[in-house]
């Protein structure tokens, strides 16, 4: 009797996959009952607990800890030295705050989910760093570089740049921090932007730039940040911004940037294509460029 | 509106892709080799490198990925140790109204067939687990393991086969 099983007899039986007839039959034989006993024997089994709360706990550390080691500090290191120094005078008084930092890489896109539910998607080479123990007092964070923000309701939420602050009550927004170029979106909402001469608020629509010490409003007809999208998208840019955007956004090299005269670039690349990206606004620009290298496009003009 | 909604490398879906499969990964893990703290700490590395690659790691392929990882660790960390099986045992039989006897006899059969299970070769035990206790379909560990249907049908019946004998030969010693 046993001999007449074919080779995945049993699995098929274990799963309820035999006809009726066949079951029938291998009721009828010696072993079933020692297969049935197995099978419910088996039942009774599991495998040892696991924590998956606490394993998604050590999860996050490790890839916020990860994530933060890759790239260049917000703050140069002697700033905590510093910092460092003073907590020692005071005796430990205060305990050091725990800063989290997310930053991505070249190309990179990530987002970020914050302690109360709010939303950062980091366009690439940015960084945001903020305080989780502290969150639910303060709403703040540092950004260098780009992202967008999608905010819940709740307590005022301060985005500290170098070139100004951005607050908002709960919304969508697009901040875009350089060393000398400062633009904000607001896609839903309203915002308040604080820069150290001025305040501006903005509704959905509405974008203030700040370049070279000038600030320029516009309006954005985006829903979110383009990018998102895998795409950059300009309006009366200026040429070095985009070529920026560039240059971050693959990886690209692109020297001559002195041949250029102060122009602006209306337009948009896709992030897919290198080539397709620099001729598309080179071109519209009527700029001669060449490539010396797969990642380094030489102006000519 | 949310953010790359089907991007691993958005937070919300990762934590996810983690609640939905991190567990069964851990307990595939530990099917292969007994040990729970290196099963978990294989699943924490894989996800680390899906989150490291999540921008080249598509939503519908972050499952396969982590299995690949897990299983790449696996290879190196463990082919050599050869762990015995220690199963806990997570629920006691039904309390009913059977003599003692009948109880010490089923407590008996339940240490043999975990002896038994624990002596299964490798490649039966996890099928054979993953199915019963894990509650997997033949098609869905046959995409876990990169093998065929047909394989994990043949590694359950061999295993069940394997099983029958051991524990008769307990019953005869």
């Amino acid at each position: 009797m046993e001999k007449n099983y074919d080779d995945t007899f049993l699995a098929r039986w274990i799963a309820g996959e035999l006809t009726p007839e066949e079951l029938i039959e291998f009721q009828k034989s010696p072993e079933y009952s020692e297969y049935e006993k197995i099978n419910e024997g088996a039942n009774r089994f599991e495998a040892p607990s696991y924590d998956r709360q606490q394993a998604l706990e050590n999860l996050r550390q490790q890839t916020t800890r990860k994530t933060s080691s890759k790239t260049r500090r917000l703050f140069p290191a002697w700033g905590y030295v510093a910092a460092a120094s003073v907590l020692l005078l005071l005796g430990y008084f205060f305990v050091f705050p725990q800063q989290t930092t997310i930053s991505t890489a070249v190309g990179e896109h990530k987002v970020v989910v914050l302690p109360d539910g709010s939303e950062v998607a980091l366009n690439t080479t940015s960084e945001v760093q903020f305080n989780k123990k502290h969150w639910d007092k303060e709403r703040s964070l540092k950004l260098h570089g780009e992202a967008q923000f999608t905010v819940n309701q709740g307590s005022e939420f301060t985005v500290t740049t170098s070139q100004g602050t951005v607050l908002v009550l709960g919304t969508q927004f697009m901040v875009n921090a350089q060393n000398d170029y400062f633009d904000v979106q607001c896609y839903e909402g309203k915002v308040q932007v604080n820069l150290p001469s001025s305040e501006f608020t903005l509704v959905r629509g509405q974008s203030i730039r700040v370049q070279n010490g000038e600030v320029f409003s516009y309006q954005n007809s985006n829903s979110q940040a383009p990018w998102l999208n895998d795409e950059s998208r300009f309006q009366n840019t200026p040429i070095l911004e985009v070529i920026r955007t560039l240059e971050h956004q693959f990886d690209l090299k692109i020297t001559g940037k002195e041949k250029l005269t102060n122009q602006n670039f209306t337009g948009g690349f896709s992030h897919n294509n290198l080539q397709t990206a620099v001729k598309t606004v080179f071109d519209a620009m009527e700029i001669k460029y060449t490539f010396e290298e797969i990642n380094q496009v030489s102006i000519q003009k | 509106m949310p953010l790359s909604k089907n991007s691993v490398c958005n937070e919300r879906v990762f934590e996810r892709v983690f609640e939905e499969h991190g567990t069964t990964l851990r307990n595939y893990i530990y099917y292969k080799c007994g040990d729970t703290a290196l099963a978990e700490d294989m699943v924490q590395e894989a996800f680390i490198k899906l989150w490291d690659h999540c921008a080249k790691v598509p939503i519908e392929n972050a499952k396969a990925f982590v299995y690949k990882v897990a299983y790449n660790f696996f290879l190196k960390d463990v082919a050599k140790k050869k762990v015995r099986l220690v199963y806990k045992q997570g629920s006691i039989p039904k309390v009913s109204q059977e003599t003692p006897e009948y109880l010490l006899q089923e407590k008996e059969f339940q240490i043999q067939l975990e002896t038994a299970i624990a002596n299964l070769s490798e490649k039966q035990r996890e099928v054979f687990l993953l199915h019963k206790i894990e509650k997997k379909k033949y098609k869905e560990i046959a995409e876990m393991l990169g093998i065929s249907v047909k394989a994990v049908e043949k590694r359950m019946h061999a295993g069940l086969v394997q099983l029958r004998k051991e524990i008769n030969y307990f019953k005869r010693k």
